[in-house]
């Protein structure tokens, strides 16, 4: 019997170039003894070469005839311009910045690497000296394209079956977030991604608009210790010894520091509308940081640690 | 044994994916080196010979001429005038966003530029992708301006003298350190380093950097490919690990950092986490953070770190 990889080659060609859609009799008939003479044996074989070519992302499309002598039968067939990759007309600097970035976000990726290749691409190396980390899910790629094409998708969240318009994604802190509409809320919600307990299934029939001024970026706060602030919700106030204080400035910046001590400690003003963060936050520097007030703030610390260390 | 050093048969899809993405390039040349093009593709030689040979016999009735017209003489591929497989296969949706995404982080990185060749390269991306605007896939990669700082460095081999404050002793030094490598993991920035002190290749969080300067030294360049991947320090077994009991409010950990493994949620959604250690430090900061979402359960002496920790920080605020 001849190369699997060859009867491959033979029946993608096959089905490139037919100007009709072939039914499996007749493609058996033109890839004269690759397939078994059995019905059977040659539907299961033809059937695992169908899905090994859509595994690999070959678009075959298929249709039943609906009347006549051959009514019932499935014909497949190619469309050329759905299977060629279109050329981005890229420059040969623009491939190789790709490559590049390629290398510093996914070292060693295989599904990169093929891109790549599709792209005019060469070999991906992974010794780029800035890189970045960025978490991978399977449901991204299906997101993407449900956003791109403004497509519900429906799947579980908190044990809760949803069914959401997609604006966007997402990657900051080092989570991935979808931003979107759930159906059910009738409000703009937002997901972790890792956090999605099902499959994510898109529903092609129903199509939905964005607010054309829609930035993700807006709908998760950068500092975790504001979410759920509003103007009313006061600081707290946090002494920081010396040798942490420089790299507190550097994170909450020059206009938080209320207070400079001459032994070189600090007193900054923090959010605290999210109390879990903010607690987190400041339990970071151990006993390198104190919270001087408001009193409620200050008594929640003291009691959380009288809890742990009894 | 291939090019990238896997063994063993190579399977029917990934043959004919590699020839769907070899053949355009191929063609588009008509004429290659057989050591060229099986470097490009990660293939012996031999795999690439045998794969070629193979569709070169492809054919479809009446046979009148070669499906493929390609063969081998004298180490050179030659490529006859084509007729299929001109184009590769499209993007799956799979590849389409590696690559939307790579490229949207790589704009995040140190040094990049907008109207540079990755900004124009991605644009033809998205928008062959129908990606209309960028708010569809954001990615936010946030940095101090130190990190730009120590980025330039690596990439000019300068040697750098730094200020850091070390967690597990809880002291600020100051270290000669060559960087090599800066990298962004789980929303914190890195930078891997010969570190003087240590005498070894260290990783240092750039955040925990107090101060930092030129010393106008530069250090030898040293090949990329011999630096450990980032964010793998975690994977060495000299590490210690703790097993950690972890309520759903400590979930979060198991996001953060590295772990060896975790277990189902039992019937309160706790689960028993492996995870490792870099300094006793970090695990009892860790617990007080966690409070009664956690417990360490393994090894022993750190039974009670949880709540030694939390007593040394009570004590600061019951002095008075």
């Amino acid at each position: 019997m001849a190369d699997r990889v060859e009867r491959l080659t033979n029946l993608l060609a096959l089905l490139l170039e037919t100007r009709q859609p072939l039914s499996l009799v007749e493609i058996a008939g033109e890839l004269n003894e690759q397939y078994p003479e059995g019905q059977g044996a040659r539907r299961a074989s033809f059937e695992r070469d169908k899905s090994a070519l859509r595994e690999i992302g070959v678009p075959i499309e298929q249709e039943i005839v609906p009347g006549g002598q051959y009514a019932g039968q499935t014909r497949y067939w190619i469309d050329r311009d759905r299977y060629e990759m279109r050329d981005l007309q890229l420059d040969d600097d623009e491939t190789r910045a790709l490559q590049v970035a390629m290398a510093a976000t996914r070292p060693g990726s295989t599904v990169g690497q093929e891109a790549l290749w599709k792209l005019g691409a060469g070999l991906l190396d992974g010794s780029a000296p800035i890189t970045a980390i960025v978490p991978d899910f399977a449901s991204l790629p299906v997101l993407r394209e449900a956003v791109s094409r403004r497509t519900s998708v429906t799947f579980t969240y908190r044990s809760v079956d949803r069914i959401v318009d997609p604006w966007g994604l997402l990657l900051r802190d080092g989570f991935w977030y979808l931003v979107g509409f759930d159906h059910a809320r009738a409000e703009r919600r937002t997901f972790r991604i890792d956090r999605i307990e099902s499959d994510v299934v898109v529903q092609s029939d129903s199509k939905f608009d964005r607010p054309s001024d829609f930035d993700p970026r807006d709908a998760i706060p950068d500092d975790p210790k504001l979410i759920g602030a509003d103007m009313s919700t006061p600081d707290a106030r946090v002494r920081i010894d010396a040798h942490r204080a420089s790299a507190v400035i550097r994170e909450l910046g020059d206009g938080r520091v209320a207070a400079r001590h001459p032994d070189g400690s600090i007193e900054v003003d923090v959010a605290c509308a999210n109390l879990p963060a903010f607690r987190s936050w400041v339990l970071g520097f151990l006993e390198h940081a104190e919270v001087i007030g408001p009193d409620d703030v200050r008594q929640h610390v003291v009691e959380w640690l009288r809890e742990v260390a009894s | 044994m291939s090019a990238s050093g896997r063994s063993g048969p190579r399977p029917a899809e990934q043959r004919l994916r590699r020839l769907l993405v070899m053949l355009p390039w191929l063609m588009e040349r008509g004429e290659v080196s057989v050591a060229e093009a099986s470097k490009r593709f990660d293939l012996t030689e031999e795999e690439l010979a045998k794969d070629l040979e193979l569709v070169a016999m492809c054919g479809l009735p009446p046979f009148v001429d070669e499906l493929i017209d390609v063969f081998i003489d004298e180490g050179m591929i030659w490529v006859g005038v084509p007729r299929l497989f001109t184009r590769p296969l499209r993007l799956t949706s799979v590849e389409a966003f590696e690559l939307l995404a790579a490229g949207r982080a790589a704009m995040e990185l140190p040094g990049a530029e907008q109207g540079g060749p990755l900004g124009r390269g991605l644009a033809k991306l998205a928008s062959a992708l129908g990606e209309d605007d960028t708010s569809g896939v954001r990615i936010d990669l946030a940095r101090s301006p130190l990190v730009d700082e120590i980025a330039e460095a690596a990439r000019h081999h300068h040697q750098l003298r730094v200020d850091y404050w070390s967690p597990g002793r809880d002291e600020v030094a100051t270290r000669l350190l060559a960087p090599r490598q800066v990298f962004t993991d789980r929303g914190e920035w890195y930078v891997t380093a010969d570190d003087d002190r240590s005498g070894q290749l260290r990783t240092f969080r750039i955040d925990r950097i107090e101060a930092c300067e030129l010393t106008g030294e530069t250090v030898p360049p040293v090949d990329g490919r011999t630096l450990p991947p980032p964010g793998t320090w975690f994977a060495d077994g000299s590490v210690p690990r703790a097993t950690l009991r972890l309520g759903p409010g400590a979930r979060w950990v198991i996001e953060r950092f590295p772990v060896d493994s975790v277990s189902e949620p039992d019937a309160d959604g706790w689960v028993t986490v492996t995870l490792p250690v870099v300094n006793e430090q970090w695990l009892g900061r860790t617990l007080v953070r966690l409070g009664k979402d956690a417990a360490c359960v393994e090894p022993d002496g750190w039974r009670d770190l949880g709540a030694t920790t939390a007593a040394r920080v009570l004590a600061r605020y019951t002095r008075s």
